[in-house]
């Protein structure tokens, strides 16, 4: 499968086209869901450090990767990252882009790791809450600390501290990016706010917002005046209530997971809730598509390398994280990819790479907007549950 | 002789078993699945596990949150399936009689979408039905819409949506009875004095029925269980009932929910067909 | 051709002619023509055989006449009205298929109906129930076709178009699919249906014995056009051409030189032995002719015996074959010209037998003899009979 698509650099969009795998795990429910009819099912918590398998990255110079759509600069090129790292550490790595979505990707390992069976990979990429939500599950592998010194000591401020994995243990942000808004200045006066998208009369029915639940509630807390990096049970009903109110009055046109700037380069939308690598590659091709901070603040996020339990290859695992916590190495992956560089310097090491590049807020934003970025509180099983299904009758009409 | 007989029923048997194991395996077993996770404890999570407390009351906890795009979804479908049968009975009519020797270009035209995949399809029906593409443009011209009015992301695309990817499951089985039909009886027909339309209404439609039924039934399952197009071409108001249990099951892994509502799906389904396959009377007609 | 001089010149006179006129009319397809500047008359209320071999165009006339082919060119003409362009569910013709045609899905009783209800007709229930009881079906009114017999399915096919009571009954190779004994019985029947109702008939078919036993005029039909048309017996006994002598039962055809014409009387050198035939049953204006005489005409006897046939007796046969068929006797016997003729001698049990190799005489009645123009070729019908059409 060709991570590129079109002719400008970089992909597409990291949220791929769509979610079809949706489609199979509806279809697979019942097979997949719970494994003893008609008896109780157990939790699928494990304990990572009872489920283990034994290291053959020695003996076997091998690694298995499953990673997002588009998101690594072209694997054939001989002076890309990946053949560089093939070549220098000496491991053939197998990789594979079938991470589409990260609800879809936990329906489809959730029977083997929740029974603390191999799912074939050494290296897998999720998203903030869904990595949160795996360690906290016992499915992912400790990292050793001594094998990754780069990441220690290169990751940009901001990622570190998380409140699911404050000290890296377990995780290590393979891209970044900023939820922020998107609008077609061709067809509509500037987006200034949050606020705006979901009041503003001249944007009804002419707005998407994401269709991530804590993407968009993140901006929906804000709005009303709550923290999203802690708020309480009666802050989110408001929140929510206030969704509701939003989505009857016919504001929003829709909730996305994709494809949501082809609608507004198209005109079909003309302002929305929008990922910052994904605008990147839209302003290239259409200057009308502008880029708006909103008053609310941006969100960080990040897509997290974890090694699963039972991950036969971790050493090889450690090494690719390692490299690519290189600043040199971190810089050619985001001149491709567009998204948020989480390695420090490699700003300076961009000079060399792609000079245009340097002062690209959206590859390197600066210290101030990276300082006021927020994240979504993590959840419990229960919460998120709950959340959820409130999240999916809001939206689901 | 009746050793002969006995091989010949075993013989049998031995040919249903093929086809027996792999519904067992496919149908039977994961539907016994769904039913029981549809009837776990509602407090279950992958965290805390699931507790087997035949919780009927998730039933009624879905039918009271999801009433309304399960009505939706068979409303959408019926209407898809009303289309679907219109268009596509008058293109398996002039395959079936008018087309000679193109009827097998023609077929192969009918089926020729199949060869691209259902998502590109439908997201192509996005750019057709664009805000600003030729079809709402046209329309607003001639003031069938106002200026303000679209198409997308309104329950026409999504009804439009499934009519276009369901039409072939329809116009296949038309065919397949109309082409069928004997040309004689039309003839006579119209020696007893029936008008072409008489003929059509009295000789043509009847002996069509078992293609009409099995082309409904194949457009009208699918289609209310269908949520690409909802997801691709509708918008918030417009989510059918495949949207909720998916994003139940996927997005809030509510399984018992998903579960749930999933076999009443089907239920209703299974009742709506037998209901209608009895009134159709396809029996007699076969 | 000859058929003209059989349609009464002042019917073709009178614009109000209440029988069908079929007047030059022509049906070509792309590669040929079916039916070739037709000229017919059907009087009403007569029982009419079409009769020929497979593709003489008999059902495409019968076609253009129900109005399910319209002609290339020609009128047809229905009691004065010219129908030549009316849709077939404005005429007042009804058609009983070769298939039957029988509507699938409804009941024998429906199907009956079905010309009635398209009419909006009244009393349908009675009419059905009188038509059912007319063709012995009362019983199965509620059955669906396929649970009938051929037979059964036939008379439904029957009923449902004579219902209608139109002015002409087509029937097309109607008992076609029966075997022979419900053939015969069939014939009996449909015969006896038609006198009673008083309808007229056209009956198309291959089969000649089925032609003569029920029309009252039979028209053989031969590559788009009529060969000649009459009473069965008259077309029997003294056909126009080798193509009715051949297809209608067997003739024997003899070469033969016409020496003398007289008023009554027409003298023919047959291989050197002199025949003579009736002036009236000869069919050529030349020289050269066949003198036909059909088999059972024949009368067979040792050379010299005084046979009951005042007139032409040919010696010197040679016996090369007998077939016993229980009625009659068969013979093939060699003449002096080698040429073999058949004989059919009636098991009257005052005649002995003959042995094969034994000499024999053969003669016949002059009244009974016909002769044909020698250009028609002498096996023309003669292979076609029984072929299925």
């Amino acid at each position: 499968m060709s991570s590129v698509v079109g002719s400008g650099r970089g992909a597409v969009t990291r949220r791929r086209l769509l979610q079809t795998g949706g489609g199979l795990a509806v279809a697979g429910i019942g097979a997949g869901a719970l494994k003893l009819p008609f008896f109780d099912a157990p939790g699928a918590q494990q304990d990572p450090a009872s489920c283990v398998a034994g290291d053959v990255s020695s003996s076997d110079s091998s690694l298995i990767i499953s990673n997002w759509t588009g998101y690594i600069d072209p694997r054939k090129k001989e002076k890309g990252t990946f053949q560089q790292f093939e070549d220098s550490r000496q491991i053939t790595v197998s990789y594979t882009d079938d991470v589409n979505d990260n609800a879809e990707f936990y329906a489809k390992v959730r029977n083997q790791l929740g029974a603390c069976e191999p799912i074939d990979r050494d290296l897998i990429v999720l998203t903030d809450w869904m990595a949160a939500r795996m360690i906290s599950l016992g499915w992912i592998q400790p990292l050793d600390k001594a094998k990754v010194p780069n990441l220690h000591a290169n990751l940009i401020a901001p990622l570190r501290g998380r409140q699911w994995d404050a000290d890296l243990s377990y995780h290590a942000p393979w891209q970044s990016g900023l939820t922020g808004i998107a609008y077609n200045a061709a067809q509509v006066g500037e987006v200034r706010s949050f606020d705006e998208l979901l009041h503003r009369a001249d944007l009804k029915g002419r707005v998407t917002l994401l269709s991530e639940m804590r993407d968009t509630m993140a901006f929906v807390l804000k709005v009303q005046g709550a923290d999203p990096d802690d708020f309480t049970p009666e802050e989110w009903e408001n929140a929510i209530e206030e969704l509701r109110k939003v989505v009857s009055d016919g504001q929003i046109r829709s909730f996305v997971g994709n494809d949501y700037l082809n609608d507004l380069a198209a005109g079909n939308v003309v302002a929305c809730e929008a990922w910052s690598g994904d605008v990147i590659q839209a302003t290239f091709e259409n200057p009308d598509i502008k880029w708006v901070v909103p008053e609310e603040g941006l969100a960080l996020w990040s897509d997290n390398m974890l090694v699963p339990n039972l991950a036969t290859h971790q050493a090889n695992a450690e090494a690719w994280i390692d490299y690519y916590y290189e600043p040199e190495v971190a810089a050619k992956l985001a001149a491709w990819v567009n998204y948020i560089c989480p390695v420090d310097g490699a700003r300076q090491a961009m000079e060399k790479v792609d000079a245009s590049l340097v002062d690209n807020p959206l590859i390197f934003p600066d210290e101030q907007v990276l300082a006021e970025t927020f994240d979504f509180m993590p959840l419990d099983d229960r919460q998120s549950q709950e959340y959820e299904r409130e999240w999916a009758n809001v939206t689901g009409g | 002789m009746a050793e002969t007989t006995r091989r010949k029923g075993r013989v049998g048997y031995l040919l249903i078993l093929p086809g027996g194991l792999w519904l067992l395996l496919f149908f039977a077993f994961p539907f016994y699945s769904l039913v029981a996770t549809s009837l776990y404890d509602p407090s279950g999570s992958d965290f805390r596990g699931y507790e087997m407390s035949y919780a009927f009351g998730n039933y009624v906890d879905v039918i009271r949150d999801y009433w309304q795009p399960m009505l939706r979804s068979l409303l959408y479908g019926a209407t898809a399936t009303f289309f679907c049968l219109v268009l596509g009975y008058v293109l398996a009519y002039a395959i079936a009689f008018k087309s000679g020797r193109w009827k097998v270009l023609l077929l192969v035209l009918v089926i020729a979408p199949f060869f691209t995949s259902f998502l590109i399809r439908t997201l192509s029906w996005k750019l057709l039905l664009a805000d600003d593409g030729f079809v709402v443009d046209t329309l607003q011209f001639v003031h069938i819409l106002g200026a303000d009015d679209r198409l997308l992301a309104t329950p026409f695309a999504v009804v439009a949506g499934l009519t276009y990817n369901f039409l072939p499951f329809m116009v296949l089985p038309l065919f397949a009875s109309l082409d069928k039909i004997d040309y004689r009886l039309i003839e006579a027909s119209g020696d007893l004095y029936a008008n072409p339309v008489r003929a059509f209404f009295k000789v043509t439609w009847p002996l069509s029925l078992p293609g009409v039924v099995s082309g409904t039934l194949l457009t009208f399952i699918p289609a209310v269980g269908d949520f690409i197009n909802a997801e691709i071409l509708g918008n918030t108001n417009t989510r059918m009932i495949g949207n909720v249990i998916q994003s139940l099951f996927t997005d809030a892994n509510d399984y018992p929910a998903a579960g749930a509502l999933s076999v009443i799906l089907m239920l209703m389904i299974l009742a709506m067909v037998i209901v209608y396959v009895r009134r159709a009377g396809t029996e007699e007609l076969l | 051709m000859s058929q003209a001089a059989e349609i009464d010149p002042a019917a073709q006179l009178d614009a109000a002619y209440d029988g069908l006129r079929l007047a030059g009319l022509t049906k070509s397809f792309a590669a040929f023509t079916a039916v070739d500047d037709l000229d017919l008359d059907v009087p009403r209320g007569s029982f009419f055989a079409l009769l020929g071999p497979s593709g003489c165009g008999k059902t495409t006339t019968l076609r253009m006449v129900a109005g399910l082919d319209s002609p290339t060119s020609g009128t047809i003409t229905l009691a004065g009205q010219d129908i030549t362009r009316s849709k077939p569910y404005q005429r007042p013709v009804n058609t009983v298929f070769q298939s039957y045609a029988l509507f699938p899905h409804l009941d024998i009783f429906e199907n009956v109906a079905f010309g009635l209800r398209r009419r909006k007709q009244r009393d349908v229930e009675t009419q059905v129930a009188d038509m059912l009881d007319l063709v012995e079906l009362g019983s199965q009114a509620r059955k669906r076709p396929a649970q009938l017999s051929g037979g059964q399915q036939q008379r439904v096919a029957l009923a449902r178009a004579l219902i209608n009571k139109p002015e002409v009954l087509l029937l097309d190779e109607p008992l076609g699919a029966l075997d022979l004994k419900l053939r015969r019985s069939m014939q009996i029947e449909l015969k006896r249906i038609q006198t009673e109702v008083g309808l007229t008939f056209i009956h198309v078919t291959h089969d000649q014995e089925e032609a003569m036993t029920m029309a009252d005029t039979v028209a053989v039909m031969n590559k788009g056009l009529i060969e000649q048309m009459g009473a069965p017996a008259e077309l029997y006994e003294n056909p126009r051409s080798t193509f009715v002598a051949n297809f209608l039962g067997q003739s024997n055809l003899i070469a033969g030189t016409i020496t003398s014409r007289a008023s009554d009387v027409v003298t023919v050198d047959m291989h050197g032995i002199t025949v003579s035939v009736p002036t009236g049953r000869t069919h050529t204006d030349g020289d050269a002719g066949w003198v036909g005489i059909r088999p059972e005409k024949v009368l067979i006897g040792e050379p010299g015996e005084e046979l009951d046939a005042p007139g032409n007796t040919i010696p010197g046969g040679v016996v090369t074959d007998v077939s016993f068929v229980g009625v009659s006797t068969q013979y093939l016997v060699r003449m002096p010209w080698g040429q073999e003729l058949q004989v059919f001698q009636q098991n009257t049990g005052r005649v002995r037998m003959f042995r094969v190799g034994e000499s024999v005489e053969l003669s016949w009645r002059p009244e009974y003899a016909f002769v044909l123009d020698q250009s028609q070729d002498a096996s023309a019908g003669a292979q076609q009979v029984g072929v299925d059409g």
